[in-house]
């Protein structure tokens, strides 16, 4: 118990570049992801054939490869950028994630029936209107699984960091673990996500329940 | 020149010709009900009409403004710029066969959307009409429910609501009852109708005989992108000519 007591404020400390890596980056990719998606369904061919060539390689190689990219490779071929640990890991993620939101958005806005876009133009409304008061607010509803399925996904996927040598929860962990020779800061671990993975899992359920009021 | 005219229409879907030089011209507050078998190219036509298909060839001038003409000697149809054909539409209300009400919206808020953010009506200015919009369909107490509470006769009335809270002087019907069971048919039919007797400019687009002889001043068949016939009720209902009319309406008839 003793031992508990030292070691969780010390992986607590972790949680803060946890959750700011994790924060930061669904502020950003989701916006960023409904952006994407848009111009991937574009009539502007060469847009949505470079969104769809990004998507490919954001989704097509490994998460930890970009973040290593981001940090050691630009440096080389843009000369001079030289980004610091914690930007370098945000714009991985950010981006990477982004792809994979504009892929469940794009799906969500190509599962709006055609009737609702004419609906709207009948009604003198613009593309933009049109998605932003009419298609837009019943993909979120559509898209809430999958976004939470990422979401999820994201909280684990900060652990990649450690690659930066940045002191997340799970670095700090197997810092203390090799240190003590004793395995119960994996056990504090796994609790603390745990424990945002339930906090996660009870915001998606409440949206999905607020948009719940109306069927399709 | 007539209020709406649209010239020698034709459009294509790829390879297939849906309508091959369709004419129609009609004045101020007339009803006209378009009728024949699918396919025939009448949904087609009133689509052109409010841009929802963009026509190959013909023109179309709405109360003396272009929207759409053919050059003489060219083969392709030019569209006006964005803002006239835009400021054209506005002047039609469209009701869908599939209603295409907004599942997440109210009932009211499918109304004042448009108002609102086409407009840019404040919610107090346009709330009285929705208010008399909805009584007059009936459904003002259903004005919190969203539409997938309602039945289907209730969802076209408040489609009809919706595309008159704009205020058009235009009201076209596309196939209006087709989606409804029978005993819901009448509820908006006669929705139609008062809309008729109140000197509103429609097309309707309809499998419903019955109506069509009652409510319009003028029909026309189509068939095979042609405009096989037309003329008043009587004359199509009682007396038609065409050989495509007569087997047309007597398949109709055969129950």
């Amino acid at each position: 118990m003793e031992y508990l007591l030292h070691i969780v404020p010390a992986v607590a400390v972790g949680l803060q570049v946890t959750l700011k890596i994790f924060i930061i980056t669904i502020v950003l990719s989701l916006p960023l992801g409904v952006v994407m998606a848009i111009a991937r369904i574009s009539k502007i061919k060469p847009l949505s054939k470079f969104m769809g060539a990004y998507i490919y390689i954001m989704r097509g190689t490994p998460l930890m490869l970009q973040i290593l990219f981001i940090y050691y490779g630009l440096p080389f071929i843009i000369d001079g950028l030289k980004l610091a640990d914690f930007p370098a890991a945000i714009i991985a993620f950010v981006f990477n994630y982004a792809a994979y939101f504009a892929e469940i958005f794009r799906g969500g806005i190509q599962s709006i029936d055609k009737g609702q876009y004419e609906g709207a133009k009948v009604l003198g409304m613009t593309y933009v209107q049109t998605m932003r008061r009419i298609i837009l607010p019943q993909v979120v509803k559509r898209v809430l699984p999958p976004v939470a399925n990422e979401t999820i996904n994201l909280l684990k996927d900060t652990s990649l960091v450690y690659i930066l040598a940045m002191n997340d929860i799970l670095r700090i962990t197997r810092s203390i673990v090799q240190r003590d020779f004793d395995t119960t800061a994996f056990i504090v671990a796994a609790v603390f996500y745990l424990f945002f993975t339930f906090i996660l899992t009870k915001v998606f359920s409440y949206l999905e329940k607020r948009f719940a009021v109306y069927d399709e | 020149m007539s209020f709406i005219e649209m010239n020698h229409i034709r459009k294509q879907f790829g390879n297939l010709e849906v309508l091959k030089d369709v004419t129609l011209h009609m004045e101020r507050g007339e009803v006209i009900s378009i009728i024949g078998p699918s396919g025939s190219g009448k949904s087609t036509f009133l689509r052109c009409l409010c841009q929802l298909e963009t026509i190959n060839r013909g023109e179309i001038i709405v109360d003396g403004q272009y929207m759409v003409k053919t050059p003489e000697g060219s083969q392709r149809a030019v569209y006006e710029p964005a803002s006239q054909v835009r400021a054209i539409c506005r002047r039609m209300g469209m009701v869908f066969q599939h209603f295409n009400l907004f599942p997440h919206m109210t009932v009211l808020d499918n109304i004042l959307e448009a108002p609102r953010i086409v407009k840019g009506m404040k919610t107090n200015e346009i709330l009285p009409v929705a208010e008399s919009l909805l009584k007059r369909v009936g459904l003002w107490s259903k004005k919190d429910a969203y539409p997938s509470q309602l039945s289907g006769g209730q969802k076209q009335r408040v489609a009809i609501a919706r595309a008159l809270a704009m205020q058009p002087d235009i009201m076209l019907f596309d196939e209006p009852t087709s989606a409804l069971d029978p005993e819901l048919t009448g509820e908006v039919l006669r929705t139609i109708k008062q809309l008729a007797d109140e000197d509103m400019t429609m097309i309707i687009v309809t499998h419903e005989m019955a109506f069509a002889k009652e409510v319009s001043d003028r029909v026309l068949f189509m068939a095979e992108g042609i405009v096989q016939e037309e003329g008043s009720p009587e004359q199509i209902f009682e007396h038609p000519q065409n050989e495509r009319t007569q087997s047309f309406l007597k398949s109709m008839l055969r129950f």
